[in-house]
């Protein structure tokens, strides 16, 4: 008999006769003044009411359906109501919300209608609110000649919780033998076996680009890092919006990755904001799911946190701004994609905090080091960037000798400032309320001083510290100690100042088979195979740059 | 006077003094000579409709005579037990009435906790319909109460099962269960092997169970009409068109829309099926139908062929700003109007072609045109009225349907408030009001040859009505629940009708019997649609499946699947190869049509053998998502072009 039972919703809903409670009708009873109403008599009412009333919500949903609605609104109960000859319920004109507040105390709970005194003065008086807009008529290309143009009218060709599936479910390929409804293309067509034979042949992965694709692609990058401002704004909103790029991604990520390579070592601030302002883009379109990339990324990303050297001229440029936009990033993909199968946001703190152990690490990425932790939230603050307050503060005043440079000692002012400004919020909770300056400089060394002011400061403002990040904190439970991960070899690599790079092996499929940056002695040399990559690299100038910088300060 | 006719005169008298309506009731007192009432005559209709509910069965065997039962299905043979297990749920629902009619509320409550979950699923909605009822008195006028009372539910039946459950009966001497079939199942016998699982499934779900061979065995006239010689009127003959696709099989219907199909060359050849042209009469072709069957003839000649290999493209409409007021929406048949009806009771009409609506110049200015010139009918035009939409105003309750003519001189619509309205496009204002229904009015759709409409309403009728009459010409009673969607076929001979009570019914428009009852669909039906050679019917239903019937016979050929909500719009190429079905689950399905009829015409089919039902995996050609807009209506142009309408839902 269990087969009978063929729909699983059923066996949820066995609610057969379900009647009002009947304290709900002696409720209703006293609010229209009868008081004592006996049990029999309320368990006669509520037998013929709720038989009453499903009735009429049971017209009612055939007006739903008639609507071609799969929701019931208080219409649908009035005219249920008016073809039993019964008055409508004038008034329940609200079609998004049921239009009752619960109530509850001494015992009892109720639902009732809110009903609020209207001052008709205040009516009269307050503009008229805005009339519904017209209804109008708009027509798209749902499909053309049988293929789905991707366009933002249409659904992401696959979905995105598709693409979640397909990264994190590595079995879910394998499964998927129908190709018909996947894509936009048309269906392939099985080939007949004449013979069946037992040999399973690994269907070859379809990644080639239709030529609007790639045309589409290649404007998207010219204009991403090109000199026109007004075609990088409507590059990067096609980014950030456009629902079909999903096929594209594998590309456009090896172009990020590639470029922050390149441009790194030659030190063009310029573009590597361009760059970062991709990753924003793609990280913002709700289509996408870009946690089968974040290899390409997350290197790109730190890469522009924590290099030695972003520009060509460190005591005067702002790559500051960038290192914090960067960490903003960082941040919001620690937030996005870290599951506990990747151990995303450990692996991130790790690789920040290994950077303030290190007493050889340059300032200028011991800064985005603090900048990149920060962002991940008050309880990381707290962990790993107190207890390093004292040797940080060695650093810093070490800098202050007169022998120093100016890039150094800037460099130290940014430092300061940055954990005056992020540790005092943690530090007012950490520390109990009578702030001695003694105390400060003995635990804290020479930013002693700062973090005090600071901290006092933000005693007196009203609280409204909130962990900057929403991210769940992982911390790691070990001490830090570095692994050999790629990317912590990255970072160390720039950790010890010298402008080397990796051999990336790309491991995503559609990349171009030759992406080996070769290990040069001299940063200023070295051989890309990706033509593109080259091509934008003169493309800048120092006057975009400045440019670029209040932009990155909007954006951050 | 006949004891029966004067009880009815006393059960009308009495329903006449529940309203109050003395004047009428002293009236056919006169009338009928019934002054000598007995003053105690408390005669209730309804009590005597259910008076065969009187038991005197103990209330507590009906537990175990039910589980008795099912026991003896489920140690039955299988083959017999699939057909044995159909007659559980009419006795389940006839034990529970039984126990409420003799007042047995808690035995009744519990068979019903007991044993409603594990029938059918598709009897779960009415089970949760009867199992509100729990009283007596609740009883008299429900409607699904009275319809199992007044109606035998039928089931087709082999006749060794039958004798197999006779037996049973006779040993076990269960006479609850005796006087249940006895009194309120029918079994349809047939000869030959018991059905299997599948077959039973695919043919059960209705309310009333299946359909009596006898229900199918009228003739069907489904062919299509022979076409007028438009060659005689058009001065430039377009050559005969798509040879080749005529031959492929040329024994099947499978010729394209009538009205479209310029078959020139070979036209006196009439479909065998077809029915005599003077069965029901047809209005006259006045010369601007036949201007506009030519056009129609001429862009048919641009049409794109479907097949697997060369899929339509298709146009989505969305409706902006519209979140939940669009009740219905239409497009006319040379997609150049669609009208929009909304739950406010307006209806707006567009212009989808950049040519502006235009309204009829007043009764003054009309005078003094000449009516020689030969541009008349632009002169009688006025452009200064001209815009790209219009809006009718004079309903009163939410607009469910509505539907252009040929020409797109006339629109109806069909409202909640009971009402069928006929609109000018020309003057833009109301030409008639139609009203005969009693209850809301759900779908309202002209004949493909104009003149006759048909509208279906909440009051279980579908009536026929002609243009310049204003009582219908024919009312279809029958159906046993709300008549959701309504059809005229090819060729207006007959209306198919789809309902609540989980049936496709045929109509014969010249006599006004059913001559088709179509029983498989497990949900109410919300769209139908013929087929362009008027042989198979689709519909779709809230059971997420479009069902296929084949006319010739009623029978279930094949059974759609994929959706996954309701459908509320079907529609075929306009060279019959696909199938469009949209939904509420923003999804287009295009299905082949033509392998459909290639692989059914292989088959040998009578009244008395049902075919496989074939199911959708085979037919599938594609699916389109929208993004969060559900179809609410789709419309192949003239050369198959695939426009959807619906409105954006933002989550």
């Amino acid at each position: 008999m269990e087969d009978k039972i063929k729909n699983p919703e059923i066996q949820n809903s066995q609610h057969f006769g379900t009647n009002l409670s009947l304290e709900s009708i002696k409720i209703i009873a006293e609010s229209i003044g009868i008081g004592n109403l006996s049990d029999a008599a309320a368990k006669e009412l509520s037998d013929d009411i709720s038989f009453k009333l499903k009735q009429i919500i049971q017209d009612g949903q055939k007006f739903m359906h008639h609507a071609k609605r799969s929701r019931l609104s208080a219409s649908d109960v009035d005219s249920s109501l008016k073809i039993r000859n019964l008055e409508p319920q004038y008034g329940f004109i609200s079609k998004e919300f049921i239009p009752f507040r619960f109530a509850s105390g001494g015992g009892r709970e109720l639902y009732f209608t809110e009903e609020k005194e209207i001052d008709l003065n205040d009516l009269m008086t307050t503009t008229a609110p805005k009339a519904p807009l017209e209804v109008t008529l708009r027509s798209h290309w749902l499909c053309v000649d049988g293929i789905q143009p991707t366009i933002p009218e249409n659904p992401p060709p696959l979905a995105k919780d598709a693409q979640i599936q397909d990264s994190v479910n590595p079995v879910k390929k394998l499964e998927k033998t129908d190709l018909k409804d996947t894509s936009g293309k048309p269906a392939i067509k099985a080939h007949k076996l004449k013979t069946f034979e037992t040999v399973h042949i690994k269907q070859l992965a379809q990644h080639e680009l239709s030529v609007e694709q790639q045309y589409y692609y290649k404007e998207i990058t010219e204009a991403c890092v090109g000199a026109d401002e007004g075609r990088r704004a409507e590059a990067l909103q096609s980014l950030s919006c456009d629902p079909g790029i999903h096929e594209m991604l594998p590309r456009m990520c090896t172009f990020i990755a590639e470029g922050v390579k390149v441009n790194v070592v030659q030190n063009n601030l310029a573009i590597l904001i361009y760059l970062m302002r991709m990753v924003r883009a793609l990280l913002d379109n709700p289509a996408l799911y870009l946690e089968k990339y974040l290899h390409e990324l997350i290197p790109s990303v730190s890469t522009c946190i924590v290099s030695k050297q972003l520009c060509q001229r460190p005591e005067v440029d702002n790559h500051w701004a960038l290192r914090d936009f960067a960490a903003k990033l960082m941040a919001q993909i620690c937030k996005n994609f870290n599951t506990s199968t990747n151990n995303l946001q450990t692996r991130v703190t790790r690789l920040f905090s290994t950077a303030l152990q290190n007493d050889k690490v340059p300032l200028s990425s011991l800064y985005g080091a603090i900048e990149g932790l920060s962002e991940l939230g008050h309880e990381v603050i707290k962990v790993f960037i107190i207890p390093r307050l004292k040797f940080i503060s060695e650093r810093v005043c070490n800098m202050q000798a007169a022998d120093i440079s100016n890039t150094e000692r800037n460099a130290a002012g940014h430092i300061r400032a940055l954990l005056a400004k992020v540790c005092a919020p943690v530090l007012k909770t950490m520390r109990p309320a009578p702030d001695v300056l003694e105390d400060y400089k003995r635990d804290f060394g020479f930013l002693g001083p700062a973090l005090h002011q600071s901290v006092m400061k933000a005693r007196q403002t009203p609280n409204t510290a909130q962990p900057t990040s929403s991210a769940s904190i992982s911390v790691p439970s070990v001490t830090p100690r570095i692994t050999t991960t790629p990317i912590q070899r990255q970072i160390s690599q720039t950790q010890q100042g010298q402008q080397k790079f990796y051999v990336t092996k790309a491991s995503s499929p559609s990349t171009t088979p030759a992406n080996i940056v070769k290990i040069q002695q001299n940063p200023k040399i070295f051989i890309q195979s990706t033509p593109k990559a080259v091509s934008f690299v003169n493309a800048s100038n120092q006057s975009l740059q400045e440019h670029e910088l209040d932009d990155l300060s909007h954006l951050a | 006077m006949s004891a029966n006719n004067k009880n009815d005169i006393l059960a009308v008298l009495q329903i006449l003094k529940k309203y109050n309506l003395k004047d009428t009731e002293s009236l056919l007192k006169q009338e009928a000579n019934l002054t000598d009432i007995p003053e105690n005559f408390t005669h209730d209709a309804s009590d005597s409709v259910l008076q065969a509910y009187q038991s005197e069965g103990d209330p507590d065997s009906y537990d175990s005579c039910y589980t008795e039962l099912r026991k003896f299905v489920d140690s039955a043979l299988d083959i017999y037990k699939y057909e044995l297990s159909m007659i559980l749920y009419p006795v389940f629902v006839h034990m529970y009435i039984e126990l409420v009619y003799n007042g047995h509320e808690e035995q009744a409550k519990e068979l019903m906790e007991k044993f409603g979950p594990e029938q059918e699923y598709y009897y779960q909605e009415d089970i949760k319909r009867l199992s509100m009822i729990t009283k007596r008195d609740q009883m008299s006028g429900n409607d699904l109460t009275d319809t199992f009372k007044s109606n035998e539910f039928i089931i087709r039946i082999s006749r060794d099962t039958l004798s197999l459950l006779k037996r049973h009966l006779q040993e076990k001497k269960a006479s609850v269960v005796m006087n249940i079939i006895n009194e309120h199942l029918y079994f349809d016998l047939y000869e030959g092997m018991a059905r299997n699982k599948k077959q039973c499934d695919a043919t059960a779900g209705a309310l009333l169970g299946e359909a009596r061979r006898q229900d199918n065995k009228v003739k069907v006239y489904y062919g299509l009409l022979k076409e007028p010689d438009y060659q005689q009127m058009t001065t430039q003959a377009p050559p005969p068109e798509e040879e080749d696709e005529n031959d492929v099989d040329a024994d099947k219907p499978k010729k394209k829309k009538q009205k479209k199909d310029p078959l020139f060359g070979k036209k006196t050849k009439s479909d065998p099926n077809a029915p005599p042209s003077d069965r029901v009469f047809l209005p006259q072709l006045r010369d601007n139908d036949k201007n506009e069957k030519i056009k129609a003839l001429r862009e048919a000649q641009k049409r794109v062929n479907l097949g697997p290999d060369s899929l339509p493209s298709v146009c989505y409409y969305t409706l902006l700003n519209s979140l939940y007021t669009v009740t219905c929406a239409e497009i006319a048949e040379d997609s150049s109007l669609i009208a929009i009806g909304f739950s406010d009771a307006t209806i707006k009409v567009w212009a989808m072609t950049p040519a502006k609506l235009r309204e009829l110049k007043s009764a003054e200015h009309l005078k003094d045109i000449d009516r020689d010139v030969d541009d008349v009918l632009v002169r009688m035009m006025d452009d200064r009225k001209a815009d790209t939409s219009k809006l009718f105003t004079g309903h009163t309750g939410p607009v469910y349907s509505c539907s252009f003519t040929f020409d797109r001189s006339l629109l109806l619509s069909c409202s909640e408030d009971c009402t069928i309205r006929l609109w000018s496009l020309q003057t833009w204002t109301c030409l008639v009001v139609y009203k005969g229904h009693l209850n809301p009015v759900w779908d309202v759709k002209f004949s493909p040859h104009g003149y006759y409409f048909v509208s279906s309403s909440h009051d279980k009728t579908a009536r026929v009505w002609a243009t310049d009459n204003p009582q219908p010409l024919r009312i279809f009673a029958g159906h046993l629940s709300d008549i959701d969607v309504c059809m005229f076929h090819p060729n207006s001979n007959y209306v198919a009708t789809g309902s609540s009570d989980r049936t496709v019914r045929l109509w014969d428009v010249l006599s006004g019997n059913h001559v088709r009852l179509m029983t498989g669909h497990k949900a109410p039906i919300y769209s139908l649609v013929f087929s362009n050679c008027g042989r198979y019917l689709a519909s779709g239903s809230s059971d997420k499946v479009v069902n296929v019937w084949d006319l010739a016979h009623g029978h279930l050929v094949a059974s759609l699947e994929g959706h996954t909500s309701t459908i509320h719009s079907l529609c075929f190429s306009r060279d019959g190869t696909v199938l469009a079905s949209g939904a509420l689950d923003c999804n287009l399905k295009l299905w082949d049509f033509s392998k459909l009829c290639e692989d059914l015409s292989g088959e040998n089919v009578n009244v008395s053998h049902n075919p496989n039902v074939r199911s959708g995996d085979n037919y599938l050609l594609r699916t389109f998502p929208t993004k969060q807009s559900p179809f609410i209506t789709l419309h192949f142009t003239r050369r198959n072009l695939l426009y959807g309408v619906g409105m954006f839902e933002s989550s």
